[in-house]
């Protein structure tokens, strides 16, 4: 019995990362440079009274996974335009899959080189003195949250965007928005600190907050089960937001 | 000859057998094409079986939302084991048409069957059943020649051994063993296009679509898949739907001719009855009769030029 086609395209990625160098140390290397830099910069926080931790590095590190994850799943959506503009995805569809394992196959093929390159940030805020609360299953269910994340918000958006302009460089300038996503969190401050009531209104109607949460709370504190329920809520709310759209520009492909 | 340099000699050189290693065994290379072939089919006996029709078309059509009408109405029937052609120049339909066949392209009339089963209804069993070269090879640049392969049998279906047997034993059949492992961004287009070829054959489809198969390569490249298609066609019994604009190509490979202009077949016959029809030996004329002008309008005009001349 042969394997699903979204599994063996998973594979194809696997197999190529190795050979994209580049793509693996620049989609680690500015995410391991901002923790290191904030993380020194904003130290002080952690004297504010009530802040959770008194190691900086410690609060930031879920920050570092989404910051990960979340930009990092975009390569998905840019390899599969660069499949398009090669024409090398009608070779797949000459085969009896459809353009749904495609983009599956991608995404899960992105997705694992995230976890990889998100325990790796893990392993630098472990030798920065960070310490997981958790353990490893809590440090691999963050992983788990920061990956599914990525997928089901800039994943699904930007492969759909890959579907509809076919164009690698389109995609590719949405990026800076996946950022906007993050920073628009308490990735470097608790919400209470934050004066503005506007920002912190933008902050409590962000779906990646409600996944940060109970990610940090997986770093700092321990298992907060209806945070971490609310959290896996938000990823399959926003999936069953993606899923429709992308049926509908499925339309593209077969003009 | 005589020695001119010291260490050097020239002349004649004992003459060696050239070999080829097929499956890890070396074989005389001018076997190489009947034993690849042969080996190819032993395990999956009647993969040629097909109903007499392979592929029926009917009024298929083509119009895309701006208004274009890239296809109309086109009627075609191909029997097993035959190889079709659509000529035409650039821009005639003949990729719509294949595109449309091949399931890449949602026809808006008419229908079309291919191998038995409806392409709009039931596109997966379609694909089950072709082979499909596109104009514009895709190719995956990070993969090698071998990974591609074997990737495109294992998403017809096929284990990983028996994909990666197909695959060595298609590599050789398009004389590209030696580079089987690197990566398809190092080749040229030539070598990229008949890796394409090999990768379409790999769940060895009763019908094969190849549009404009030999279109920008040299004529040595040319001629060699004119070679292989020869002998797939003799081995394998597939049936064959080519799409061209190579006057010769045409004559040379084809049962029966389809000219395609503007969207529409307007006749159809054997090279030998096309050229008979209107007392001509050439296609050119067949072509510049049935649709009143030739190839494109410069071509047209060069054409009259000579005429004139």
């Amino acid at each position: 019995m042969s394997a699903p086609a979204s599994l063996l395209l998973a594979w194809r990625s696997i197999v190529q990362f190795p050979r994209n160098p580049i793509l693996l140390g620049f989609s680690l290397a500015p995410v391991l440079m901002m923790y290191l830099v904030f993380g020194g910069l904003f130290e002080g926080v952690t004297r504010l009274p009530g802040f959770p931790t008194d190691n900086y590095f410690e609060y930031l590190a879920p920050t570092a996974i989404l910051l990960t994850t979340v930009p990092g799943i975009g390569n998905a959506a840019v390899a599969l335009a660069a499949d398009f503009q090669s024409r090398y995805v009608y070779k797949l569809l000459t085969a009896p899959i459809s353009i749904g394992s495609i983009v599956l196959g991608r995404l899960i093929g992105d997705g694992l080189r995230l976890c990889v390159q998100a325990v790796s940030v893990l392993v630098l805020a472990i030798a920065l003195g960070a310490h997981v609360e958790t353990g490893i299953p809590g440090a691999a269910l963050m992983i788990v949250l920061g990956t599914l994340l990525g997928i089901v918000t800039f994943g699904v958006l930007t492969a759909n965007l890959a579907l509809r302009t076919k164009d690698a460089a389109t995609v590719q300038a949405l990026l800076p928005l996946a950022y906007l996503l993050i920073f628009l969190t308490s990735a470097y401050q608790q919400p209470e600190q934050i004066e503005s009531p506007v920002i912190r209104a933008i902050i409590d109607a962000n779906p990646a907050e409600h996944v940060l949460r109970p990610m940090r709370e997986l770093m700092l504190s321990g298992y907060d089960w209806a945070s971490l329920g609310l959290g896996f809520a938000v990823i399959v709310a926003l999936g069953l937001i993606g899923i429709p759209l992308t049926i509908r520009n499925y339309r593209a492909v077969y003009r | 000859m005589t020695a001119c340099c010291p260490g050097l000699t020239f002349g004649a050189m004992p003459k060696r057998t050239p070999t080829v290693r097929v499956n890890g065994r070396d074989k005389p290379k001018q076997d190489r094409l009947e034993h690849v072939l042969d080996e190819l089919v032993q395990p999956t006996p009647g993969v040629q079986d097909l109903r007499s029709e392979a592929i029926v078309v009917e009024g298929l059509g083509k119009t895309y939302p701006d208004g274009t009408e890239a296809v109309r109405g086109v009627t075609i029937r191909v029997a097993a084991g035959e190889c079709y052609g659509l000529l035409g120049p650039n821009g005639a339909g003949k990729s719509t048409t294949v595109g449309m066949l091949g399931t890449l392209i949602r026809p808006t009339s008419g229908r079309a069957n291919v191998a038995g089963f409806d392409v709009v209804a039931q596109p997966q069993e379609v694909r089950r059943r072709i082979g499909f070269a596109m104009q514009e090879v895709g190719v995956d640049a990070f993969a090698t020649a071998r990974e591609l392969l074997v990737l495109q049998g294992r998403l017809h279906g096929l284990r990983r051994a028996e994909s990666g047997r197909r695959a060595e034993l298609l590599l050789a059949m398009v004389d590209l063993t030696e580079t089987a492992d690197k990566r398809l961004s190092e080749f040229s287009g030539g070598m990229q296009r008949r890796v394409d070829l090999a990768a379409s054959l790999i769940h060895l489809p009763p019908v094969v679509f190849l549009d404009e198969p030999t279109e920008g390569l040299d004529p040595r490249a040319r001629a060699a898949i004119w070679d292989a298609l020869d002998r797939l066609r003799q081995h394998l019994g597939v049936t064959v739907l080519l799409t061209t604009h190579y006057m010769e190509e045409a004559d040379r490979l084809c049962d029966r001719l389809g000219i395609i202009d503007r969207g529409s077949v307007v006749v159809e016959g054997t090279p030998a009855a096309l050229k008979a029809s209107i007392g001509s030996d050439s296609l050119q004329d067949v072509y510049l009769r049935y649709t009143g002008h030739a190839f494109g309008p410069n071509e047209g005009a060069l054409i009259a030029m000579e005429q004139a001349a």
